[in-house]
């Protein structure tokens, strides 16, 4: 067996795993001031593709992610003044946001089809580290953005559980009343972050187009990674630091189909390993449910449910 | 410097009788708008767009029973959709239960259908269909009602096993679903007897009255029986239902079973119908999403969804034949499905609430 392969299957897991952490990271703050979008994979599909449209036309890759970035914060916008302010139902709204971005995705990616990225995002190089046999092309050898998600899931926790809107954004989710109460305006919070957290899921969809896929698949394109991110959420616990673990064990569930075909290991039906990611989510939802309650373990206590002062 | 006025929600105890027809019927005229707008800034013609969409997909005799013949299967997955959503629970894995439906039908169409006459060869796909999404939603159903495992997610994972699934036995040589002796993977035919023949050279199929039969049924079983009762008392008030000794567990199994079931049997009418056999071709067609926008405008009304499933199908219609005689990309469709219930969602704010704008005055001055 090829170890060269293994090597390269673990770099390209911890690749993958970026998007998983910045739309987990973009679903976690939006989850934690009480807003449910389960709209991330139809933001990260039409990131994605604005993300190809804008690099393509300017020729510029880092305009490229600035544009996808914006457009997955304009798709939560729409999210936002649903749920937040005309407090319709957060499910349906994520779906229908689902929906709409596939469509839209692939009505905009009509003229790229067939199409390539043709400028790249350069991998950093840290001199003699990224020389070191297996160590080095494994940890040493990815673009900036890589780097960057994984320093913000562990800034993130530190924002979460350190600072002071850390801990007005944790207690909007928990218990809006009290915020209230404190004269924050509960709505705002939940408007900003789910901004926010579309900005990093549009990051995340922008990145996964021109560093990894780098042509439109349409929907192939994310293939239910905004899924996978909504349940490793789950699984992390709603904290920023378990998520890692979580996108770097789904980051090699996606990978390993790929490393099977090229090792030509065939006695596992193709259709098991194609839906190996999906089924390991899935088990592990299950494992990390706890009985009894449907509050699982960390969520936000009001979660999806909208703040209505008078009505409580 | 502050907004001059502040909108005030004032929630309404009594919904005017007119604004629950008007909110739907305003959200698909604001989608058609906001959709038309998208149309010309990418130099396409709304209008002209629009009026072909209306009569490949309602005007035309083509165009209305090429309609109703896709609704049938559509009916069936906002069924599915609605019939779990009345009760808060979140079924949107109806996609993945369309995929085991076919699968499960064509199985019954290949293995049974030979051996059964058509009387009872037909009825047999369609249960076995559904026996088979109700198959495919039993793991969530039971982790939903034992351990609280977010139905949503769950169910839409288990979309994109079934598509591997599916893949796989009409992927694999000699698989038992495929046609043998073409070298292009296709699935392989169900026995005649196992197929319906389509109203008089239309593409509709008797299965669409069986449809409309089934969602008729379903308003009376949810309005009139216990069963019925037992599941709004659950939805409104889980607590209340606690204590009058309702069994939360054992309905939520029950209605999540049955949801699956009717988009399985949605599956099941394709092998009966259009489709004959197992084809990988329903992967792309995304049924099963559509019905979560139809039970969400029918507002999860059993009788509603007739015509929400009607008026989707000729949407899909309409913009399916798009792309043939306009070169309008086909994918403006499913935007409009999805903006429809963007803006049915924003509609139901004024279902609710009176929305009023109030002039605050100016305290500096």
């Amino acid at each position: 067996m090829n170890s060269n392969i293994w090597v390269l299957t673990s770099a390209d897991s911890i690749a993958i795993a970026t998007t998983l952490i910045l739309a987990a990271l973009g679903a976690l703050f939006t989850e934690r001031s009480g807003v449910l979008n389960l709209g991330i994979e139809g933001i990260l599909l039409t990131s994605a593709i604005s993300s190809f449209l804008a690099a393509d036309s300017s020729g510029s890759i880092w305009l490229g992610l600035v544009v996808g970035s914006l457009v997955g914060s304009l798709l939560a916008g729409i999210h936002a003044v649903l749920s937040v302010t005309l407090r319709a139902n957060q499910i349906v709204s994520g779906l229908a946001l689902v929906i709409f971005g596939t469509g839209l995705a692939n009505f905009l990616g009509k003229p790229a089809e067939g199409k390539t990225v043709t400028t790249i995002i350069e991998p950093l190089t840290f001199g003699p580290l990224s020389d070191i046999p297996v160590i080095g092309p494994v940890l040493f050898e990815h673009d900036i953005i890589t780097y960057f998600a994984f320093a913000l899931s562990i800034g993130s926790a530190w924002y979460l559980f350190r600072t002071r809107p850390g801990l007005e954004l944790r207690a909007t989710g928990d218990d809006p009343a009290t915020v209230d109460a404190q004269g924050l305006s509960v709505a705002g919070i939940r408007i900003r972050y789910t901004l926010f957290g579309g900005l990093l899921v549009g990051l995340g969809g922008s990145w996964l187009m021109l560093a990894q896929s780098a042509a439109w698949h349409q929907a192939a394109t994310t293939n239910g990674i905004g899924w996978i991110a909504l349940a490793l959420v789950v699984f992390a616990g709603w904290h920023p630091v378990r998520l890692i673990f979580g996108a770097l064990l789904f980051g090699f569930s996606l990978q390993l189909p790929f490393t099977l075909q090229a090792e030509q290991i065939t006695f596992i039906p193709s259709a098991f390993t194609q839906m190996l990611p999906y089924l390991a989510t899935l088990i592990a939802l299950i494992a990390f449910s706890r009985p009894g309650s449907k509050n699982l373990r960390g969520a936000p206590k009001a979660l999806g449910n909208p703040f209505v002062r008078d009505e409580r | 410097m502050r907004a001059p006025f502040r909108i005030i929600f004032e929630q309404r105890s009594e919904t005017p009788r007119y604004l629950a027809a008007f909110v739907p019927l305003m959200s698909v005229l604001a989608a058609l708008v906001a959709g038309g707008i998208f149309l010309m800034a990418s130099g396409y013609s709304a209008s002209e767009t629009y009026s072909n969409m209306l009569s490949d997909g309602f005007l035309s005799s083509r165009g209305i029973t090429d309609t109703l013949g896709l609704s049938t299967v559509l009916i069936c997955t906002g069924l599915c959709a609605a019939f779990a959503f009345q009760m808060n629970l979140y079924n949107i894995g109806g996609e993945g239960q369309v995929y085991l439906g076919m699968l499960g039908g064509a199985w019954a169409g290949l293995a049974l259908g030979p051996r059964l006459p058509s009387v009872i060869a037909v009825p047999t796909v369609l249960l076995i269909g559904a026996a088979a999404g109700a198959l495919w939603i039993f793991i969530p159903a039971f982790v939903r009602a034992r351990l609280g495992t977010s139905e949503i997610v769950s169910t839409l994972l288990l979309t994109y096993i079934a598509a591997s699934v599916l893949n796989h036995f009409v992927y694999t040589p000699n698989s038992y679903f495929r046609a043998p002796n073409v070298t292009f993977p296709m699935g392989r035919a169900v026995s005649e007897s196992a197929q319906l023949t389509p109203l008089g050279g239309t593409r509709m199929y008797p299965t669409f009255f069986i449809v409309v039969a089934l969602a008729l049924f379903l308003y009376w079983v949810v309005k009139r029986t216990e069963f019925g009762y037992r599941i709004q008392v659950i939805s409104d008030s889980p607590r209340a239902a606690h204590y009058a000794g309702v069994n939360a567990r054992r309905t939520t199994m029950q209605v999540m079973l049955i949801s699956g079931a009717l988009a399985g049997f949605g599956g099941a009418t394709l092998i009966v119908g259009e489709f004959g056999k197992l084809d990988q071709g329903i992967l792309l067609l995304g049924y099963g999403y559509a019905g979560i926008v139809i039970a969400a405008l029918a507002r999860n009304n059993f009788a509603a969804i007739i015509v929400s499933g009607i008026l989707f199908s000729g949407l899909r219609v309409g913009g399916d034949k798009l792309q043939i005689t306009t070169e309008t990309p086909i994918h403006i469709g499913v935007m409009l499905q999805g903006a429809i219930l963007l803006f049915a969602l924003g509609g139901e704010a004024f279902r609710r609430y009176r929305i009023r704008a109030v002039r605050i005055q100016a305290v500096a001055q």
